[in-house]
C-alpha cells in the first residue's frame, strides 16, 4: 500500500511539472538518411535543423524551443509510413521531408488519412522538394504545403530567360526519365513551346538511373539538330547524358533542373560551360547575407536544396509569429492557417502560399555556368551566374484542375 | 506431435500476443504489426527454401501483388462495394496464388541457382514494369486508400490493425503448419532431398513443385495485403530485390531448417530496424555483419541452435555449460561494443558533418563527441578502446569455445551419438 502511494504521488508529481512546462511545437525530419538518396537527404535535413535553430534563437515557440527529430526513412515509401507513425507516436506536430516524390505521396496520404481519424490532432506536411504534380493536384489537401518549383515552373523559367539571352533558338529537344517527373516536364516543355516560339523537335522519355551510355540518345539527338536540349535528369543521368554529348562533339545549350547537384559540374568539367539550370536559389543570385549566415552557422555556404528548404523554415518562422497558444496545446490548423497567409521575403523574392493547392508562388532563378564566377563549385573554376529572376507572379502556373481541397470548418 | 509442454508454450505465447500489445505506445504496436507481417512472409518465403530446397531471389513479386490486389479491393470497397475489410487479405492470397502459379510454372522448370535467377528476373520484370503502368500500380506515388469500418469495427487505430493481422498470421501460420504434417507437407521435403526419387515413385515433380511454388506465393501475398492494410498505401518500391533480399536475410538468420526458425529471424530483423535505425546510420551495416556472423558461426540459424539445444537437453551437462555460455555472452558482448565504437567512430571521422567543422578549423584534427564523451583523433585511447574491446572479447570466445566443444563431446558417452562435434561449431 506504501508503495502504491509512493508510485500515485509521484505521478501527480510528473503531472504538475509536465502542466508546469509549455508545449514544444514537434518537427519531425522523415527523410532518406540511409540509402542512395543519402546525400541529398542529409542536405535537407541540414537545412531543417538550420532553421529551425534560428526560430529557436528568435526565442522559440509557445514558450519552449522547437523539437526536432530525425527519422530515417531509408528511401522507401512503405519504410516512410512505418517512420510516420513513429514520429506520431512521438508527439509531432510537422512533418518534413524532400528527397522523394514517391515519399512525399505517401505521406501525404498517411498526413490526410491520420487528420480525418484525429481530429483535434492534426499533422501538418511541409514538403520541401517533391515535384510531382499530383501532390498539388489529384492528391491535394490542406494540410500539404509544397516549398518548391514544380516542372511548368522550371519550363517556363527557363525558356523566357534563354529567349531574352538569345541562347534558346527555335529548335528544342527534350529527354527526360520515365517516371512521373520526366513526363512533367515533357509535357511542361510541351505546353511552354507556342509562348516561347520554339518548336520541339524530338522527345524521349529513358529509364531513371539505368543507362550507362547515352551515345545513342545523343546520336538520336544530333540527327534532329536541336539548338537547346531540356531536361529534367538528376543525378548520373545528367552527368553521363552531358558527357556523353561532349564525347560526340555535339554543340547544344543544355537547359537543366539538377545541374547543381554536388559534384555534378565538378564531374562534367569544361563541358558544363554555357548550360542553364532553373532552380529555387542560387547564392550569386541573392546579396550574399544569407549564405553568409549560414555559412557561419553550419560551416559550408547553402548548396542544391539547402537555401530553398531555410527558407520554408523561415516562412514558418514568420507565420509562427502572428500565433499565441500561451503555453497550451498546439493547433496545427491555426498554424496551416497562418502559413497560407504568410509571405517570406527570400533573398532572391518573396515567397507566398496559393490557397487552393497550397503551392508556394516563388521566384525562379535561371543561371548559366560560367568561369570564375563568384561562387565556384567545389574544387573548380567553375559556377553558376545568375541571368535572371523570374518573379513569382510570372512564374505561376493556374492551379490543377483535379485539385478539390476540404478546407477545415468555421 | 506436439507435446503438454510445447502446447503450453504457444498457449502462454498467444496469450501475450494478445493481451500485451494494448498496454503499449502506439510506436511499439506498430513494431509488433511489422514483426508479424516479416514473420508470416519468412513463413512463405521458408515453405519454398527450407522444405521444398528451392531457393527465390524474387519473393518480393508476390508480396508486392498480394499489397496491390488488397488495395484496389479496398478502393473498390471505399466506392461502396460491400466486402467486409477483415477478408481483404483473400484479394491478396488469390492474386499471389495465381502469379505465383504462372511464374512457378517457369521457374521450377529449372532447379538451384537456375531456379533462383529466374525468380530475380522474374520479380525485376515485375519491378521495371510497375510504374510504367500507372493505372494498376499508380507510377511511383503508388496507390492508395482507406480501411473502411466493418460490423462496428473502425480499423482507424493500430491497435485494430494490430488484431486484424494477429489473427491472418496465426491462420496463415498454423495452415503452413498442419500442411508440413499433410502427405503433401512430406512430398515437399521429398522434393529437396532426393527429386529424382519422387520422380522414379510415379510423382509429377514439375506439378508438384509449381503447387508449393503457388502456396508459398498465395501466403506471401497474404503478408503483403497485410501490410498494405496497414499502410494503405503501395507503390512499386515494394517489388525491389532489397525486399527480395530482406525475407532471404530473416530467413537464414532465424533458420531455415526449422519450422519457426524463420520468424524468429524476422522478429529480430523488424525489432532491429524499429530499435536501432534512428540511433545510428550505420544500422544496415549492422544488420549485414549479423547475417554473416550467423551464416559463419551457426549455419543453421539461431532456430537451428535452438532446436539443436533442445534435441539434447537431456544427454547435456547444463550446469557445466552454465559458466562458459556465460562468458561467452560476456566475450560476445565485448566484441559487439568493439565493433560498435570502432564502427561509430569511423563514420563520425570520415563524415561530412566532421569534415564541414575540420574545414572550419582549416583541417586540424580536432576532438570529437561520441557516447557522450570527447575523442581525439590523434590520442591513443580512441583507437586502444575499441581494440582492447575486440581482443579481449576474441580471446575469452576462443578460449571459451573449446570448452564448450569439450562438454558438447562429452554428451555422447551418456546418450545418443548421432550428432558429431562438426555441427556444436554452430552453436557459438
Amino acid at each position: 500500500m506504501k508503495h502504491l502511494t509512493l508510485v500515485a504521488t509521484a505521478s501527480v508529481a510528473a503531472l504538475a511539472t509536465s502542466i508546469a512546462h509549455a508545449e514544444p511545437l514537434r518537427i519531425g525530419i522523415i527523410e532518406s538518411l540511409s540509402g542512395a538518396q543519402t546525400s541529398t537527404g542529409r542536405l535537407y535535413a541540414n537545412a531543417v535543423k538550420y532553421g529551425v535553430d534560428r526560430i529557436n534563437e528568435a526565442g522559440g515557440f509557445n514558450g519552449e524551443p522547437v523539437v526536432v527529430t530525425e527519422y530515417d526513412n531509408a528511401g522507401g515509401a512503405p519504410e516512410a509510413a512505418d517512420k510516420f507513425r513513429q514520429a506520431v507516436a512521438d508527439g509531432v506536430d510537422i512533418i518534413v521531408q524532400g528527397a522523394s516524390s514517391a515519399i512525399a505521396g505517401q505521406l501525404t496520404e498517411d498526413v490526410r488519412k491520420h487528420n480525418i481519424r484525429n481530429p483535434g490532432d492534426e499533422i501538418l506536411f511541409m514538403n520541401l522538394g517533391g515535384e510531382a504534380m499530383e501532390l498539388t493536384g489529384d492528391k491535394c489537401q490542406f494540410y500539404h504545403f509544397r516549398f518548391t518549383t514544380t516542372a511548368p515552373m522550371r519550363v517556363n523559367a527557363l525558356t523566357s530567360a534563354m529567349k531574352e539571352a538569345g541562347d534558346l533558338g527555335t529548335k528544342v529537344y527534350a529527354i527526360n526519365q520515365n517516371y512521373s517527373w520526366g513526363q512533367d516536364m515533357q509535357a511542361a516543355i510541351e505546353a511552354a513551346a507556342p509562348e516561347e516560339g520554339y518548336e520541339v523537335v524530338g522527345e524521349v522519355l529513358h529509364d531513371v538511373n539505368k543507362i550507362q551510355d547515352f551515345a545513342p540518345f545523343v546520336a538520336r539527338i544530333k540527327s534532329a539538330a536541336p539548338d537547346t536540349v531540356i531536361t529534367g535528369n538528376w543525378s548520373n543521368d545528367l552527368l553521363l547524358l552531358m558527357k556523353a554529348t561532349g564525347d560526340a562533339g555535339l554543340d547544344v545549350t543544355f537547359a537543366t533542373a539538377f545541374l547543381d547537384q554536388p559534384g555534378n559540374i565538378a564531374n562534367a568539367g569544361k563541358t558544363a560551360l554555357g548550360h542553364y539550370i532553373a532552380n529555387n536559389y542560387d547564392n550569386a543570385a541573392g546579396d550574399g547575407t544569407f549564405a553568409e549566415t549560414y555559412r557561419q552557422a553550419t560551416g559550408h555556404l547553402p548548396i542544391f536544396v539547402e537555401g530553398h528548404s531555410a527558407f520554408a523554415m523561415a516562412q514558418l518562422q514568420e507565420a509562427l509569429k502572428g500565433l499565441d497558444f500561451a503555453g497550451g496545446p498546439i493547433n496545427v490548423t491555426e498554424i496551416a492557417l497562418a502559413l497560407e497567409n504568410s509571405t517570406y521575403d527570400s533573398p532572391v523574392g518573396p515567397i507566398s502560399i496559393r490557397k487552393e493547392d497550397h503551392q508556394s508562388i516563388r521566384p525562379v532563378v535561371v543561371s548559366k555556368v560560367v568561369e570564375n564566377p563568384k561562387f565556384p563549385a567545389e574544387g573548380t573554376t567553375l559556377g553558376f551566374a545568375p541571368v535572371k529572376i523570374v518573379e513569382g507572379k510570372d512564374a505561376i502556373y493556374p492551379v490543377q484542375e483535379s485539385c478539390e481541397m476540404d478546407r477545415p470548418e468555421g | 506431435m506436439m507435446s503438454f509442454r510445447s502446447v503450453l508454450l504457444l498457449a502462454t505465447l498467444l496469450a501475450l500476443l494478445l493481451a500485451v500489445p494494448p498496454l503499449l505506445d502506439l510506436a511499439w504496436q506498430n513494431a509488433l504489426v511489422n514483426v508479424l507481417i516479416a514473420s508470416l512472409f519468412a513463413l512463405a518465403f521458408n515453405l519454398l527454401v527450407g522444405q521444398a530446397g528451392l531457393l527465390s531471389f524474387g519473393h518480393a513479386a508476390y508480396f508486392g501483388v498480394g499489397a496491390f490486389a488488397a488495395l484496389h479491393l479496398m478502393i473498390a470497397i471505399e466506392d461502396g462495394l460491400a466486402f467486409p475489410t477483415p477478408l481483404v487479405p483473400l484479394a491478396g492470397a488469390v492474386v499471389g496464388l495465381v502469379v505465383g502459379l504462372v511464374a512457378g510454372f517457369f521457374a521450377t522448370k529449372r532447379s538451384g541457382v537456375y531456379f533462383a535467377l529466374v525468380t530475380l528476373a522474374i520479380a525485376e520484370l515485375i519491378h521495371a514494369l510497375a510504374p510504367r503502368l500507372e493505372g494498376l500500380f499508380g507510377g511511383e506515388s503508388g496507390i492508395g486508400s482507406m480501411r473502411m469500418p466493418f460490423a462496428g469495427i473502425v480499423f482507424g487505430s493500430t491497435i485494430e490493425v494490430y488484431y486484424l493481422t494477429l489473427g491472418w498470421v496465426l491462420f496463415c501460420g498454423l495452415g503452413l503448419y498442419l500442411y508440413t504434417l499433410t502427405p503433401f507437407g512430406r512430398l515437399t521435403l521429398a522434393l529437396r532431398d532426393n527429386e529424382q526419387r519422387v520422380r522414379f515413385l510415379g510423382y509429377d515433380a514439375h506439378s508438384s513443385k509449381v503447387i508449393v511454388f503457388a502456396i508459398s506465393g498465395m501466403v506471401s501475398g497474404v503478408a503483403g495485403s497485410l501490410l498494405a492494410i496497414s499502410n494503405e498505401t503501395a507503390n512499386y518500391s515494394l517489388f525491389a530485390t532489397d525486399v527480395s533480399a530482406q525475407v532471404v536475410l530473416q530467413t537464414f538468420v532465424g533458420g531455415s531448417t526449422v519450422f519457426f526458425g524463420p520468424v524468429i529471424g524476422a522478429a529480430i530483423f523488424a525489432l532491429f530496424s524499429f530499435l536501432v535505425s534512428d540511433l545510428t546510420r550505420s544500422w544496415v551495416f549492422y544488420q549485414g555483419l549479423i547475417f554473416v556472423l550467423v551464416m559463419l558461426y551457426a549455419p543453421t540459424g539461431i532456430g537451428g541452435a535452438i532446436q539443436h539445444h533442445i534435441r539434447h537437453r537431456r544427454q547435456l551437462d547444463w550446469p557445466a555449460l552454465a559458466a562458459p555460455y556465460a562468458a561467452m555472452l560476456f566475450g560476445g558482448l565485448l566484441v559487439a561494443a568493439g565493433i560498435v565504437f570502432a564502427t561509430e567512430m569511423v563514420a563520425v571521422m570520415f563524415g561530412e558533418d566532421y569534415a564541414r567543422t575540420r574545414e572550419a578549423a582549416g583541417g586540424a584534427l580536432i576532438p570529437f563527441e561520441l557516447f557522450g564523451a570527447t575523442w581525439s583523433p590523434t590520442g591513443p585511447s580512441t583507437y586502444l578502446i575499441p581494440l582492447v574491446l575486440l581482443g579481449a572479447g576474441i580471446a575469452i570466445l576462443v578460449k571459451v569455445r573449446r570448452r564448450i566443444d569439450a562438454v558438447w563431446a562429452a554428451r555422447g558417452e551418456q546418450g545418443s551419438k548421432t550428432q558429431t562435434l562438426a555441427t556444436t561449431g554452430g552453436i557459438q
